[in-house]
């Protein structure tokens, strides 16, 4: 492995010798357009990696069939980054070498904010998977989102359950890793917003598998909703464990509570009517995501889903923004990809200044291990 | 009182999962003097055999656990046979085999099941029995149960039977052991079976009350061997006292120390080995390498 990031760094140094030679591949006009595929292969992130490649995939394999850019092919390389920053940082100094005009991924926010000012002094438009706050935050005008950040999953979320709802007890339960602790933050804050003060507020660590201690100390405030800030498994786990203490609160969460991993580990009854924000609910949704996941289906062999289904989105808007500058790269694809209002998987794509494109997201209700539509029960 | 004694029913729930495993570990350790790292692994693919034979077969819990226990037994057994032939000779090249084992049981499960693992259903659907406001899920009395009986026979076995008394020869004294007849070789396979057999029990136990996936040995596998250092490693009785220690100390942890739980629980752990390196029943330990 120590050897892969010599050899990269080794190329990434040698090809950046000769100093303003060639860096505006834009000025090409034949032969393919070269995008990067930036996104873990191997290590622990390497399944969201993968789902977030074959969403890329399968949109620049429809546009190269129906005759690509301008008649012009997308050659699309796939590179691993390890889901680790500093191997993502090398890979952006080769890409920007080696005349690459675009970049998709990655999946891992730290990933991506260690690549952008480098993409961003490379004038590399990119669209990645990552959701953290802290990307838009960049404002970085070579830097766009393909999903909403997790402000926006937990502001829709608060604004469903105090607003619509009229909750006014609850409690929050949520881990200490990466993901857990960034949705805590963000919760908490639109509950501060419409002035409601959780009446619970336990910690837990990601490897932690029972809550009998914190559930029970939820329990005695009598909470009308339970917040769950945890991954799939986590999640279904506290669920589980909240129903068997006869805790009555319904569970609210983002995005891993509309998984089936969720709804089976907390058990098809327990998991019934838990409160999922998400801008990609299930594979039924809406008609064209009906499609989508059949196509899918046919290529993959799997089921598609959120990750798969973002990438897709992200793909298919970079090849857009190409149509429009016939393959030329820089800040005039940027601006391309900001300019593009695309009806997508995960809701109406409108790029702002921060480089954020899904400004809300929707509320489900798991039905029968399910998420569906809040306003269709 | 009601959050003392609800994490207590938490705490000794998973404490009894902790000591099957615990269990596991220091059998092995007795007779061979070693510790076998493949263990965590063990307890993750009794957590498939048993879930996939309930699940896909429908065969009754019970029957699916007995099924894991075979499985899981010949595991244990073809391991042994493996280190066979450096035992006595080379120790540490004895406990890399084990690790080694421990990344191809990993490696198998993925090929044979998949990578992302599934939910298993809870065997018992009955609601929690409710003792003024203490709420006991069912199912965790039915691990208690099980892990209760599970000590027993193991004890009977060790205390009552010429096999199991010969196991306990070999574990004080294996060249007398040899002396007197016993085919040191049959008794370390056997502890080895006893040990992956424990292990298929923890697993299917855990299996309903956590998702099962190729990298659930990981976890238990650290909180089991802690239980047994804690409970002082290679006695029966240490196992089952550090197991229940373990699961009470991690549930009183999460409820008083939120985010540093984990933290907590293993800086007394070290703690309480500094002060007793032998752990709470410190046997003098077999080292026979």
């Amino acid at each position: 492995m120590k050897l892969t990031i010599v050899a990269v760094t080794l190329v990434a140094l040698t090809a950046c010798a000769p100093p303003g030679e060639d860096s505006g591949s834009g000025q090409k006009t034949e032969g393919p357009i070269k995008v990067a595929n930036i996104n873990a292969q191997s290590g622990q992130l390497s399944s969201l990696g993968k789902w977030e490649n074959k969403g890329v995939k399968l949109a620049v394999d429809e546009a190269n069939k129906a005759g690509g850019v301008n008649g012009r092919q997308v050659q699309l390389d796939l590179f691993d980054d390890q889901g680790d920053p500093t191997v993502g940082t090398n890979l952006a100094r080769k890409i920007s070498a080696d005349g690459y005009v675009a970049m998709l991924g990655t999946a891992e926010s730290a990933v991506t904010l260690a690549m952008a000012p480098i993409l961003k002094t490379a004038k590399i438009p990119n669209i990645t998977s990552g959701q953290s706050p802290k990307l838009a935050d960049l404002k970085s005008p070579f830097l766009f989102l393909n999903a909403p950040t997790s402000v926006t999953f937990d502001e829709t979320l608060a604004k469903y359950l105090v607003d619509e709802k009229a909750s006014k007890k609850i409690a929050l339960i949520s881990n200490n890793g990466a993901y857990g602790s960034g949705e805590h933050d963000a919760f908490l804050k639109s509950l501060k917003q419409r002035n409601v003060t959780p009446v619970a507020d336990e910690v837990v660590t990601p490897e932690q598998k029972d809550f009998n201690s914190n559930l029970a100390k939820i329990r005695q405030q009598n909470p009308e909703v339970l917040f769950i800030g945890a991954e799939e498994v986590q999640s279904g786990l506290i669920a589980k464990q909240a129903r068997e203490l006869g805790l009555k609160a319904v569970f609210a969460g983002g995005a891993p509570m509309g998984t089936d991993v969720y709804a089976t580990t907390a058990g098809l009854a327990n998991a019934e009517g838990s409160v999922v924000s998400s801008p990609y609910l299930s594979n039924e949704a809406s008609p064209a995501i009906k499609e989508f996941a059949a196509k899918y289906k046919a290529v993959y062999g799997e089921e598609a889903r959120l990750h798969v289904a973002k990438a897709y989105d992200g793909a298919s808007i970079m090849i857009e923004a190409l149509k429009q500058t016939g393959g030329e790269g820089g800040q005039k694809l940027a601006d391309a990809i900001r300019g593009v209002k695309r009806d997508g998987l995960l809701g109406q794509y409108n790029y702002d200044e921060s480089g954020v494109g899904i400004h809300e997201t929707k509320i489900g209700l798991v039905k029968e291990g399910k998420a569906v539509p809040a306003a269709a029960s | 009182m009601q959050v003392f004694l609800q994490t207590l029913i938490g705490g000794i729930t998973f404490g009894a999962v902790y000591a099957l495993v615990a269990m596991g570990f220091s059998i092995v350790y007795r007779t061979m003097g070693l510790v076998n790292f493949a263990h965590g692994s063990v307890v993750m693919i009794g957590a498939y055999a048993a879930s996939t034979f309930y699940m896909a077969t429908r065969l009754p819990f019970a029957v699916a656990m007995v099924v894991a226990i075979v499985v899981t037994g010949l595991i244990g057994l073809v391991i042994e046979r493996f280190l066979r032939p450096l035992e006595n000779k080379d120790f540490t090249l004895m406990l890399i085999g084990t690790i080694g084992f421990g990344a191809v049981l990993e490696a198998l499960a993925i090929l044979i099941w998949g990578a992302t693992g599934h939910a298993v259903p809870n065997p018992v659907a009955t609601e929690p029995i409710n003792l003024g406001g203490v709420r006991i899920p069912t199912y965790s009395l039915l691990v208690i149960g099980v892990a209760a009986v599970a000590t027993t026979m193991l004890a009977l076995f060790l205390r009552r039977t010429k096999l199991g008394a010969a196991m306990q020869a070999v574990a004080m004294d294996h060249e007398a052991a040899t002396a007197c007849g016993i085919h040191v070789g049959r008794s370390n396979a056997l502890s080895f079976g006893i040990g992956a057999g424990l292990a298929a029990v923890a697993g299917s136990l855990i299996g309903p009350m956590l998702y099962v996936n190729p990298t659930m040995g990981g976890t238990l596998g650290i909180k089991g061997f802690a239980a047994a250092m804690l409970g002082g490693f290679g006695s029966m009785p240490g196992a089952i006292v550090g197991g229940m220690a373990f699961g009470l100390l991690d549930a009183f942890a999460a409820g008083n120390f939120q985010a540093y739980s984990e933290l907590v629980t293993f800086v007394v752990f070290a703690l309480a080995v500094m002060i007793r390196p032998t752990g709470i029943f410190g046997e003098a330990t077999v080292n026979r390498a």
